[in-house]
């Protein structure tokens, strides 16, 4: 499985929209077998999505990310997993041993937003209903 | 820590309540890039709330389009030069893009070190959204509007045009009826056949008959072949009946027959022909009054009035007449080669006064008029018509005159004009005309043109015959 984790200065880059690195990995049986760095080109939407797929990522591991940018990814069939935030390796080491998304690497706001959700405390003003959905799927 | 006075303390709470109640955006980070305020705006603007903003780093929090590859503040840090609203969006916690502008500032310490930066942002949805409004115009060729009646036709036109419904599109001369046709045609999956425009007020009936259906040799004396109808010639495509409110009750029968089976006979002809061809109808009459009087079959406005479209007229939509001229004036300047920049501001005032009975096609006769006389620079008040301008027109001699009353006629005007250009001064108007000044002051009686209080002399007071200087 290829993941792709959109990165910037060793963390996970603040908005996927304009982010212009990520960082390949290339995943079986829960280990990386091979890692590489690729860029974006960081501007339009369709270009930063059709760029991604033409790598061939299948899960992309990102920080903030726009509505539209999300649809645009669901459209080519990329998972997406955003407000992720942290460290790239420990963002790494969280999804290898299965537990993102977790509340520890999510950005503010976000905080425990998958139990949130799940647990029906909707209303809230951090809720994100479209988020836990591609989350789920 | 370094020990705070009272007078310090109180200073920093002041400052934090201002910071609570103002609608920008503010937040401080220290020299890690780590949040360390977090004011009640920001708190509304990003979504996150201050407990779990304080101590993260600001990118995390902020997620602004900027943070990534040109951060204000970093920028700032670097320079020593603050940056004042530079534009951009922050993706919320809902996953929305917020327009924002921002301002920084680097924050010293007493020693003049520095101890970090803060942000200020103010949240641009309104103004973006309303730009948009602004912006936001539709254009179908020559049709092009800010106004909420046509973009309600834009926004329907995609809806519209796909499918196969009979379109009646009402509205009143030259607010572009065929123009609307055409371009539900092009829209359409018919776009590659032919668009047929028939202008039905323009024939007789026997005439529109042939017209429309056709005829077959022998049909009549100088039917010497059989000569395909419009909606012969449009199969495929669309017919576009102009002036649907003029036809007689026997042609509006024959339509229905179409309409309701898409089945005709050419003129003379025994064989049914089958059409397929899409109908677009248009009038500006109104056909709910005619119907009433019993001059348009209700069955057959039914039929035509599937999708109805109202294009309203230029007087109601004044709001576009700025648009149109910057349109007309780009077209005429492609067309012809010229220079033009666009129309001076009293002029545009004329403009936007005028009534445009007939729409936008007076408007752009209007604007082309002026394109003949005006070659480069702007158009300026001379360039227009007289009857939009307020001067009054050139009075033609009523036809039948002789010859004596029309010279009078065109005399006075002559006299006016001159005296107008020379500002009223009579004696330049008459040697600007070649006249002797008693000879002009006679024929100004004689034709009793009417002069104003003020005379134009140069030595100021008007002076009364017989009433002389002391």
């Amino acid at each position: 499985m290829k993941v792709a984790l959109a990165t910037w200065n060793g963390r996970i880059s603040p908005v996927f929209d304009v982010a212009r690195q990520i960082l390949l990995l290339d995943v079986a049986d829960g280990r990386v077998i091979a890692r590489r760095e690729e860029t974006l080109p960081g501007d339009e939407m369709q270009a930063q999505a059709g760029q991604l797929a033409t790598l061939g990522a299948q899960v992309l591991i990102c920080g903030a990310i726009s509505h539209s940018m999300a649809a645009v990814l669901a459209g080519k069939g990329i998972r997406v997993i955003p407000f992720t935030a942290g460290a790239v390796e420990e963002v790494v080491a969280a999804w290898l041993a299965g537990s993102l998304p977790s509340a520890v690497l999510s950005m503010p706001g976000c905080c425990g937003q998958q139990k949130r959700c799940r647990h029906g405390r909707a209303g809230q003003r951090n809720e994100r209903p479209w988020a836990c959905k591609q989350e789920e799927a | 820590m370094v020990h705070r006075t009272k007078k310090e303390g109180a200073l920093r709470t002041g400052a934090a309540s201002i910071l609570e109640s103002i609608s920008d955006g503010v937040f401080t980070v220290d020299a890690d890039w780590r949040i360390t305020s977090f004011n009640r705006a920001a708190e509304t603007i990003t979504g996150i709330r201050r407990r779990d903003a304080i101590g993260k780093t600001c990118s995390d929090v902020f997620r602004a389009s900027m943070c990534e590859a040109d951060c204000a503040l970093r920028h700032t840090v670097k320079t020593g030069k603050p940056i004042v609203n530079k534009s951009g969006y922050i993706v919320n916690a809902e996953g929305r893009r917020i327009p924002i502008s921002l301002s920084t500032a680097i924050l010293h310490n007493e020693r003049g070190r520095i101890i970090g930066g803060a942000e200020t942002f103010r949240d641009l949805s309104l103004v973006e959204e309303l730009r948009k409004e602004l912006e936001g115009r539709c254009q179908i060729g020559d049709l092009i509007s800010r106004s909420a009646a046509l973009r309600r036709i834009c926004e329907l036109l995609p809806q519209i045009a796909p499918s196969e419904a009979t379109v009646l599109i009402h509205g009143e001369t030259g607010t572009g009826k065929e123009l609307l046709a055409r371009a539900i045609h092009t829209l359409s999956p018919r776009k590659n056949k032919p668009f047929v425009p028939v202008n039905c007020g323009a024939l007789p009936d026997t005439l529109l008959e042939s017209e429309l259906f056709g005829y077959v040799k022998g049909a009549f004396t100088g039917a010497a072949a059989d000569k395909p109808g419009r909606f012969a010639l449009a199969e495929g495509g669309t017919v576009f009946l102009d002036e649907i409110g003029d036809i007689s009750p026997a042609m509006q029968v024959r339509l229905l027959r179409v309409l309701q089976e898409r089945t005709y006979e050419p003129l003379g002809g025994t064989q049914t022909r089958h059409a397929d061809v899409r109908i677009i109808a248009a009038t500006h009459r109104d056909l709910a009054a005619l119907i009433r009087k019993g001059a348009f079959r209700e069955d057959l406005f039914y039929r035509l009035n599937v999708v109805k479209l109202d294009l309203p007229p230029l007087r109601k939509r004044k709001e576009d007449v700025p648009l149109l001229v910057e349109h007309f004036v780009a077209r005429f300047n492609r067309r012809q080669g010229k220079l033009v920049a666009g129309v001076a501001p009293d002029v545009m005032a004329l403009l936007m006064a005028h009534d445009y009975p007939g729409n936008v096609r007076e408007l752009e006769n209007i604007i082309e008029r002026a394109f003949v006389l005006c070659g480069a620079g702007r158009i300026e008040r001379v360039h227009l018509p007289p009857e939009l301008t307020g001067q009054p027109a050139v009075t033609p001699a009523p036809a039948g005159d002789t010859i004596a009353a029309q010279t009078r006629v065109a005399e006075a005007q002559a006299i006016r004009t001159a005296l107008e250009q020379h500002g009223f001064n009579r004696l330049a108007a008459a040697s600007a005309l070649g006249l002797h000044k008693s000879t002009l002051f006679r024929k100004i009686n004689a034709l009793r043109i009417e002069l104003p209080e003020k005379d134009g002399r140069s030595r100021g007071q008007k002076r009364v015959i017989g009433d002389k200087p002391r």
